[in-house]
């Protein structure tokens, strides 16, 4: 019985995506009620989750059956209630823009679903073929969310090329396990770690070829320099609430199972994982920097500038292997802040795109803060927090970063991230001034209370407070309570 | 209250704009707001003057509460005689700005003024670096919305440009900044950005010389020393009045402020090693500004320019290390900032009447203009250092401290007077003398509430001037503690 409620969460998800396709073909069922039943599920799901963090020690899902494949500690339970958080917040934002276009039905939302669970399962793996599996099927409903737009020729050109590439991908992936499993004789993580420490020096080269054949995925998928050719033309070629949970939710599992192989394969050997690591992140940063300055249409400003962000997070992923004992805590701080500021600043494009007719561009924003003074000043809050502005969460995530980098003396790229943060304030601090610095003929528009508003709003709120809250207010993290949280999590695997 | 004291001087304006802006409430309504506010402040500001004591060691005031107990990252604000000095100015040039501001019927004036006070008080309270840091962006974004919104000329373009320069110094800074708390938690085993514990850190001089360089390029930016200095002249001309009164009067002497306060503060004897590169840099700036100033025909430029000659002054008595440069150096941030507030004062209100701030297009508004004629000439003088006014007592005390290091920096100092003499004599004589041209024919004179607004200034000018000794006391005793110490560190290191 325990063991069912630790899964319930994960069924629950399955199981409401069944139930969404079957309601698909029923013609009558309108789109609110679409939303309304995944949500439910989705919250549903939170809510039972949300307990069983901080609930003793790891342990195995179902061991008589799955055997070690399936983990449950406080880190995948972290990481499963920012992922059905991030599925939630996603679709409710998007609630405006979905009833606009009318080519969103049931089987939209069950993909959603599905690619949910893959999610989950990959925070929980303990098994390279789990992780696998779960990569897998959360990255084929997100193909198939890419292409939804079906007379669309950019999103099934979008759809195409991701779908190749990814798969392409995918199946390094499936060779370095294969290796992995050539070496070791395992393919659960924990063992695998066991022997790279023990007996890891006498096959180097094979473990590290492995080991990157591995990461190469999850770089692909994370759109790291230089597998990141396709970025720019998928977030653009998509669908908004599509955008959105790539480059926030899906960002975030991956992130989950690179921390996961990379403590247990790497860190704790001499393994050559940090120094390509290094130099990955250097081109990362550069050229994601380059990608983002070069922009005019607002979607591709934050695909590149996600680059960039991708590029900070593998910063201290590549501090972990020296040593630093902040580095994870801080990629885990990282991701919600910039979680909470890109799902933001992408909800309230696709709250405006939601009526226009062709891609937003930085010229679409002049004298935006005449015009809806409320909701710019959110977008100024989102796009400082991007930046790394003081008193925002996006300042207290770089920050955990670059301590965490000087922590093991990388110096170079802590200075390079620092000076990436620079330039990086030249394409968002643009939007802030052509928001306020034009004047607009056209009329005040009045600020209208909706869930997608609503929901901006709070995320505005939070980026705030993020950024200078304090414990002073009980059952409420403020910055400090957050990176406990993470702090915890990393403590558990 | 004593321990709120420091918190209300700095979030009550932006309290206030916050209040206001959640209320809509109507413009007439947020212009006594905010005034109120700016008032209060003022108030504020003298009670901690009245309960200062001079002659304690340390810091006053002292609100010191934990803040992201996991980085040992505090909420730490404190008055020292500097930090006072700068302080007293911002708070009596606030209220005249708003008086100066009454009819503008843009909302966001009002708004980026609050949001500024609080940032730029901020900076001058705060001991913890990261507080620190937060509130020197902090004070640049109403900078940057009111210079690209409502300023002239290529201003969208210049926003940009200060925007992103003194972000670079900014970035260099937060680098030290970063290094500085892991070096404490490396050896003490817990995080701490507090000034005063990070000071006590020893590294060796290599690494020392390189993070000391962090903090240097943000205030030689912000300073603008020669060579940091290229977004100067382009944002001074192109930023709105109440813009510019802030970046020549209060930002930029917040460089020299964290001179003081983190270079000697935290660095102590490494800064020594800088001192003589900063002093050849101020020395040729001093120069170099006032011969462009001489050149100048945009008076807004012109005074661009004597305000970098004065900053660079200052930042010469900073490194000069001597009790009458460093007395004079704080003396005349506080004069130099009332001065120059009130000539950029008196050229928006020519532009308002004129339509320009070129030389050529003016002249003989001393006929016309009688009240005006003299303030704007007093006020002229007084930068020019004439004697009796506040300007005069700060830099003789720079000579004179410049004189006791030695000959040569002491008569290239000097000369600064002389040049600055001339520009603003020969600037003079064209705008206000003469006959009256097309654009100054019908000039009218100050009415009322543009006296109330610049006799205040004129006022503390000759009081500063005439009696410095009302004012030194308040500060000397801790510059020589400071000086002695900083003596100390010195002869210990070496």
């Amino acid at each position: 019985m325990e063991q069912t409620l630790l899964v319930l969460p994960m069924a629950l998800t399955v199981v409401g995506a069944f139930v969404l396709l079957m309601l698909s073909t029923v013609k009558t069922i309108g789109l609110r009620r679409y939303l309304a039943v995944a949500v439910a599920f989705l919250a549903v799901s939170f809510v039972i989750e949300l307990p069983q963090f901080g609930n003793g020690p790891a342990r195995y899902a179902f061991p008589d059956i799955f055997g070690k494949m399936y983990l449950i500690d406080d880190f995948s339970t972290l990481f499963d209630l920012m992922f059905l958080a991030g599925a939630i917040l996603t679709l409710l934002i998007n609630s405006v823009y979905l009833e606009k276009r009318k080519y969103y039905n049931g089987e939209f939302f069950a993909l959603f679903l599905f690619s949910i669970f893959g999610m989950m399962t990959l925070a929980h793996a303990n098994d390279l073929v789990t992780a696998f599996i779960g990569l897998e099927l959360a990255s084929l409903s997100i193909y198939a969310l890419v292409g939804y737009h079906k007379n669309n020729p950019l999103s099934g050109e979008a759809m195409f090329k991701y779908l190749v590439l990814g798969s392409l991908a995918g199946a390094m992936f499936i060779l370095g396990a294969a290796i992995i499993y050539g070496v070791t004789g395992t393919t659960v993580i924990t063992e695998i770690g066991t022997f790279v420490q023990q007996q890891g020096s006498h096959y180097t080269l094979a473990l590290t070829v492995a080991g990157m054949l591995l990461f190469v995925t999850i770089l692909f998928k994370i759109g790291a320099v230089p597998f990141h050719a396709w970025v720019l033309d998928v977030y653009h070629g998509s669908p908004f609430p599509v955008t959105m949970f790539m480059a926030s939710t899906f960002k975030i599992a991956l992130f989950a199972v690179a921390l996961r192989i990379y403590l247990a394969y790497f860190a704790l050997s001499g393994l050559h994982g940090s120094e390509i690591l290094t130099v990955l992140t250097i081109l990362t940063l550069l050229g994601g920097s380059w990608l983002a300055l070069s922009q005019s249409i607002l979607k591709r400003m934050l695909a590149g500038s996600s680059i960039v962000h991708g590029g900070y997070m593998l910063i201290a992923l590549s501090s972990i292997g020296l040593g630093s004992q902040l580095a994870a805590p801080a990629i885990m701080f990282y991701l919600l802040s910039y979680f909470i500021s890109s799902v933001g600043a992408f909800g309230i494009l696709s709250y405006i795109a939601a009526d226009a007719k062709r891609p937003l561009t930085y010229d679409d924003f002049k004298g935006f803060a005449q015009k809806r003074p409320y909701l710019a000043a959110m977008m100024a809050i989102f796009m400082l927090s991007l930046s790394g502005f003081p008193s925002t969460i996006g300042f207290l995530g770089k920050f955990y970063i670059f301590t965490s980098a000087i922590e093991s003396r990388q110096f170079l790229l802590a200075g390079l991230g620092i000076f990436i943060a620079f330039v990086s304030v030249y394409y968002y601090f643009k939007l802030i001034a052509v928001m306020y610095f034009y004047e607009t003929e056209s009329k005040r528009e009045p600020f209208r209370f909706g869930m997608s508003t609503l929901l901006i709003t709070m995320m505005a709120l939070m980026a705030i407070w993020g950024g200078i809250g304090t414990g002073l207010i009980p059952f409420f993290p403020g910055a400090d309570g957050l990176i406990d949280i993470a702090k915890q999590a990393i403590g558990s695997l | 209250m004593m321990e709120m004291l420091l918190s209300l001087i700095v979030f009550l304006p932006m309290l206030f704009a916050m209040v206001m802006g959640l209320l809509r409430v109507s413009h007439a309504v947020l212009r006594i707001g905010a005034m109120l506010s700016a008032l209060a402040v003022l108030a504020l500001v003298f009670y901690a003057t009245l309960h200062f004591d001079p002659h304690a060691s340390g810091m006053q005031f002292v609100r010191h509460l934990p803040w992201i107990k996991n980085y040992g990252i505090s909420y730490y604000l404190g008055l020292d005689a500097i930090s006072l000095v700068i302080l007293l100015m911002i708070a009596v040039l606030m209220p005249l700005l708003h008086l100066y501001m009454w009819h503008y019927e843009k909302r966001g004036y009002w708004y980026n003024m609050l949001l500024l006070q609080t940032g730029v008080t901020g900076a001058v309270l705060s001991l913890d670096l990261i507080l620190f840091y937060l509130f020197w962006e902090t004070m640049l974004l109403p900078i940057f919305i009111m210079i690209g919104r409502y300023g002239h000329g290529m201003n969208q373009f210049h926003a940009m440009k200060i925007l992103l320069m003194t972000v670079l110094g900014s970035m260099a800074m937060l680098f030290s900044i970063l290094y500085l708390g892991y070096e404490y938690y490396d050896l003490h085993g817990s995080w701490s950005f507090a000034y005063d514990r990070l000071a006590t850190l020893h590294f060796d001089p290599k690494t020392s010389i390189w993070l000391a360089a962090g903090f240097l390029l943000a205030f030689a930016i912000k300073i603008p020393l020669i060579g940091f200095h290229t977004w100067m002249a382009p944002a001074y001309s192109s930023a709105p009045t109440p813009a510019l009164v802030i970046l020549s009067a209060v930002m930029a002497k917040l460089g020299a402020y964290g001179l003081w306060r983190f270079g000697y503060g935290v660095f102590g004897p490494t800064l020594s090693y800088y001192e003589p590169i900063i002093a050849v840099l101020a020395i040729i700036g001093l120069l170099y500004f006032a011969i462009h100033a001489i050149m100048e025909n945009n008076l807004r430029r012109m005074f661009a320019y004597s305000s970098g000659s004065h900053l660079s002054l200052i930042a010469l008595g900073i490194v000069l290390t001597n009790i009458y440069a460093w007395s004079g150096s704080l003396y005349f941030i506080a004069t130099h900032a009332l001065a120059s507030g009130g000539i950029f004062l008196m050229i928006g209100l020519l532009y308002q009447r004129t339509g320009s701030v070129h030389i050529s297009n003016l002249g003989g508004i001393a006929s016309v203009a009688p009240r005006f004629a003299f303030l704007f000439a007093f006020f002229a003088l007084c930068i020019a250092g004439l004697p009796g006014t506040g300007g005069f007592v700060g830099e003789l005390l720079i000579i004179v401290g410049a004189f006791q290091q030695n000959l040569g920096i002491g008569l290239a100092t000097a000369t600064t007077m002389l040049a600055a003499m001339t520009f603003v004599f020969w600037m003079l004589q064209r705008t206000l003398f003469g006959p009256a041209r097309t654009h100054t024919e019908h000039f009218a004179d100050l009415n009322n509430k543009e006296m109330l607004m610049l006799a205040p200034i004129a006022l503390l000018l000759v009081v500063t001037g005439i009696a410095p000794s009302l004012f030194a006391p308040l500060f000397e005793p801790q510059l020589q503690e400071m000086l002695h110490r900083l003596a100390l560190s010195v002869g210990g290191a070496s």
